[in-house]
């Protein structure tokens, strides 16, 4: 195995002084001069027509500057459906949609004037399903939702409210069920839930007298914000400059445009006045994006020897009220539905539903955990019905070398080594017999493999800028959004590594400013390290190309006569002849004061090789690269109350190569355990009236430190031709299987098969008590 | 109206004038320009708004500024001498317990109120005080590394 010098070295964040010490800048803390502040009014209706907005009042409450409503609002927004606006004109379509919001000096000012803002509303019946909102005499949330803008590649049902239909086949799609000796059937729920990033969404504008408009945000995708904010307004991208400060977590829902054009909206009536909107926890998952609320019905069709033939998925996705970001993640979760398996045929169809319900946008996993649920689910389920050994099932299945996946790309050996994976996962959980059930509790343990494509798109390049300066020290600059993850490091070890000169000499960007930054699509799927990674190497090649450049003149020679080793610029065969790096980075200057040769500076770019959009049959490049792994669970349940407990997680996955294994161990010991959120407590509860019943986090309950199991993480290292130095994605990959592998081992436990989370300990309590009628 | 009181600051003595229905935390972020004490949820759920009051880690979420009159309040900013780092800092900053470092002020000075007054804290005292704040990002198993070389760090200083 190749050896690296920085690449696979525990080195520590960049970002973490500043963090302990209370100087990092969040959105909440940046303070700009003459600023104001707003508050947003929500509805108190989650359908409604709005019949009148009274303002006067309002107006006249201390420190008011100005109330703004929808009223004249002309234009939509959106990157896949333009059916945003940034404020309500005639109808709301969820409980957090804006309806009015007042500017003032201070944000308690703003608040407080909420109340005298006076709405009259007509209600209209309310969704908070896909399958209510599909029903055939539903009424429609978006009426005029064949006059929207929308990708060509999507194609909405007129008269309905399904936004999307997305369907994929391959081979002989459901006929291919005649080929199966054995088939099941089933559907499956992970419903809506929140990133509930702690640091809040937060927006400040500025619409500035010299005609461009400022924006600071909790945003990973600065250059989206600036592209649509001028489209809006029209004006030239380059007149809107957009800054990402330091973000307080992302895990999704700081993509795509969320708040943004709201707060312009309303900064736009007070032109030369920057306006901060910061929201409040219950904002924040009232108003900003939702994740998941995916049912996923499943047909899986099999052979007698265990070979799988036929999958049928159907992705009924709540959209919520505005599809533009969900339509996407419904995408991803339809044909991802597949699992890590090999079918020769396919027939995945996804609808992306409009509903009164906040929209839904990405989450960490970003459609696979939502349909693999029911993916490993099935998997356990067929098994059991083959009688064959759940492991040995998928063994025979797994989407290894020369198979061909539901999109119609081959893989190859550089997709990772599953099998592996597996293997590792295996041991450690079933290594041991499991204890016997006692008068307290009952034990259950169980393993899946899972794979993650990344979320690509036509224009998802990510640049990076480096410069090297007078003492061969280098500053590089990127557009790559630091959430946490650690990005930053991750850029610094892959630079050293690339220019051969230690960590401590490079610097990283520590804001990202449009005006400034490289272009970067959106910080997103699993590709930083992939893609970003690439675009290091090769800007860091075209640097060592300039340095030789310049050295070539200087020491008279050909370009491809010299050598570089981070310090001197050098002759093949005689290294004593040679120059010094930082003597070349300013281009080299004799001793009469001629400069010779170029600036050491370059600019480079990388994006998904051969990424394509989906043709008539739904299938495409997605764009080479997956990441595969198994995980496993081993866990407990109390007979008296059904609480699970989660004694130990396990996580093997093929990343290629670990970059830093102190920050690629974070990572995934924090996705497992947003997900075992996700299947143990979270879920966005809705009354009928479609009001969120648990906007705060002592209702939404995310887990503790005394609720984290010990968790073993290994990880296997096959190379991958395409990612820096062999490494491949990993930051979502680790939410996918939690939910499915507890599920499965609720099984092993008590013989009772559940198709939902979260398993609250009421469900398993019942289940325990459906176990007692089994017997 | 506005109210004025005197009370300790990161170990500076300080009048301020303030707005009665505030609380701590507003005081420090809107009036003292101390950001680094943060804002995660409305309800002293999260525990990211945690600061040392006359050496007791408290929530400023839920603690009205009128009650900090008289006191000595530290927050995250007062912990370091210059460069040189507190250990709980130090720790917190190496053991790879930060990540988006938005929970990271609370932990610090949640670790900050139990270790100084005790050194000695056992598991469950750790366990209970870490237990009062939510991270979204570690999976907390790095912040109970690094709280356990800082209660290390800080004994040796003590010997």
């Amino acid at each position: 195995m190749m050896k690296y010098k920085y690449v696979g070295q525990p080195y520590n964040r960049p970002d973490a002084i500043s963090k302990v010490t209370g100087k990092a800048v969040y959105l909440d803390d940046v303070r700009l001069p003459d600023m104001l502040h707003t508050a947003v009014l929500r509805p108190q209706f989650a359908h409604a027509l709005i019949l009148s907005v009274e303002t006067s009042e309002a107006e006249k409450c201390p420190g008011v500057v100005k109330v703004v409503t929808g009223k004249d609002c002309k234009f939509r927004y959106g990157d896949n459906i333009k059916d945003l606006q940034p404020m309500a004109v005639t109808k709301v379509r969820y409980i957090g949609d804006p309806v009015a919001a007042v500017i003032a000096d201070t944000a308690a000012h703003a608040r407080a004037a909420l109340d005298k803002i006076k709405v009259e509303y007509k209600p209209l019946p309310v969704y908070t399903d896909a399958r209510d909102a599909m029903a055939k005499d539903a009424a429609l949330i978006h009426e005029d939702m064949d006059d929207y803008w929308r990708l060509p590649t999507l194609k909405q049902a007129s008269g309905t409210n399904i936004a999307n239909t997305y369907h994929l086949v391959k081979g002989r799609g459901e006929e291919g069920f005649d080929e199966a000796d054995v088939i099941i059937e089933e559907e499956f729920n992970y419903p809506l839930g929140s990133c509930a990033a702690i640091e809040p969404h937060g927006t400040i504008v500025w619409f500035k007298e010299d005609r461009t408009i400022e924006v600071w945000s909790t945003t990973i995708c600065p250059f989206i914000i600036r592209e649509d904010l001028a489209h809006s307004y029209d004006m030239p991208v380059s007149d809107v400059r957009v800054h990402t400060p330091d973000l307080g977590g992302c895990f999704g829902y700081k993509s795509d445009v969320t708040t943004e054009q709201t707060i312009a909206w309303i900064a736009s009536f007070v032109p030369g006045r920057p306006v901060k909107w910061v929201g409040t926890r219950e904002e924040d998952f009232t108003s900003t994006l939702l994740a998941h609320g995916i049912r996923t019905k499943m047909k899986m069709g099999a052979k007698k020897d265990g070979t799988l033939v036929a999958i049928k998925s159907i992705i009924y996705h709540t959209g919520g009220a505005y599809a533009d970001t969900a339509v996407n993640v419904t995408i991803a979760s339809t044909h991802n539905s597949t699992g890590p398996y090999e079918y020769k045929h396919c027939d995945l169809t996804g609808y992306t539903v409009y509903t009164n319900t906040p929209a839904v946008g990405a989450y960490r996993g970003y459609g696979h955990q939502e349909s693999q649920i029911a993916t490993e689910r099935m998997m356990d389920l067929m098994a059991r019905k083959l009688g064959m050994n759940p492991l040995e099932f998928r063994k025979k299945n797994f989407l290894s070398e020369g198979k061909v996946n539901a999109v119609g790309e081959t893989m190859w050996k550089h997709n990772g080594n599953l099998l592996e994976c597996a293997n590792r996962v295996d041991k450690m959980v079933f290594g041991k017999p499991k204890p016997a059930e006692d008068d307290q509790f009952v034990y259950g343990r169980a393993m899946v493999t899972v794979m993650k494509s990344p979320k690509g798109a036509p224009f998802s390049t990510k640049g990076c800028y480096m410069k090297m300066n007078n003492d061969g020290s280098v500053n590089i600059n990127m557009g790559g959004a630091e959430v946490g993850q650690g990005l930053r490091t991750v850029i610094k070890q892959v630079a050293a590594e690339a220019l051969k000169i230690p960590p401590e000499q490079i610097r990283i960007y520590t804001e990202i400013d449009t005006q400034y930054s490289p272009y970067e699509w959106q910080t997103i799927g699993s590709m930083f390290t992939t893609q970003g990674g690439r675009a290091i190497i090769r800007a860091a090649d075209k640097l060592i190309a300039s340095l030789k450049s310049t050295a070539a003149q200087v020491l008279k020679t050909d370009v491809d006569y010299l050598e570089y080793d981070g310090e001197f610029v050098f002759l093949q065969n005689d290294p004593t002849i040679r120059v010094a790096v930082a003597d070349l980075a300013r281009g080299y200057i004799t001793s009469d004061g001629i400069t010779i040769g170029e600036l050491a500076q370059s600019v480079s770019d990388a994006r998904l090789p051969r990424y394509s959009n989906p043709d008539k049959n739904g299938q495409g490049s997605i764009g080479v690269s997956y990441t595969m792994g198994s995980q496993a669970v081993d866990l407990k349940i109390e007979k008296k109350t059904g609480k699970v407990i989660i004694n130990h997680f396990y996580s093997v996955f093929d990343v290629g190569q670990v970059i830093n294994p102190l920050q690629i161990r974070g990572s995934v010991l924090g996705g497992v355990l947003m997900s075992i959120g996700a299947a143990l407590t979270e879920e966005v509860v809705f009354d009928k009236e479609g009001r969120i019943t648990n906007p705060h986090l002592f209702k939404y309950h995310i887990p503790t430190y005394k609720e984290a199991p010990e968790q073993t993480i290994e990880f296997v290292e096959t190379p991958d031709p395409i990612g820096p130095f062999g490494a491949r994605g990993i930051g979502e990959h680790s939410v996918i299987g939690a939910a499915p592998a507890i599920l499965n081992a609720i099984y092993d436990a008590i013989g009772v098969d559940l198709f939902e989370i979260p398993v609250t300990p009421d469900k398993v309590k019942a289940a325990l008590e459906a176990r007692k009628e089994l017997k | 109206m506005a109210e004025r009181m005197t009370f300790t600051i990161n170990g500076k003595e300080q009048t301020v004038d303030y707005e009665p229905e505030m609380m701590l935390l507003d005081l420090l972020r809107e009036v003292l320009n101390l950001t680094g004490t943060k804002h995660g949820c409305d309800n002293s759920t999260c525990g990211t708004c945690t600061v040392v009051m006359d050496g007791k880690a408290i929530k400023s979420c839920n603690t009205p500024a009128a009650k900090a009159a008289g006191t000595s309040i530290l927050t995250v900013e007062g912990l370091a001498k210059g460069m040189e780092l507190h250990p709980i800092q130090k720790a917190i900053s190496e053991s790879g317990a930060v990540q988006c470092g938005f929970c990271t002020p609370g932990i610090v000075m949640e670790l900050y109120g139990l270790l100084e007054a005790n050194p000695d804290a056992n598991e469950v005292e750790m366990t209970n005080a870490l237990n009062k704040h939510l991270c979204r990002c570690t999976g907390y198993e790095p912040i109970r590394d690094g709280a356990l070389i800082a209660q290390k760090m800080i004994k040796e200083t003590r010997k």
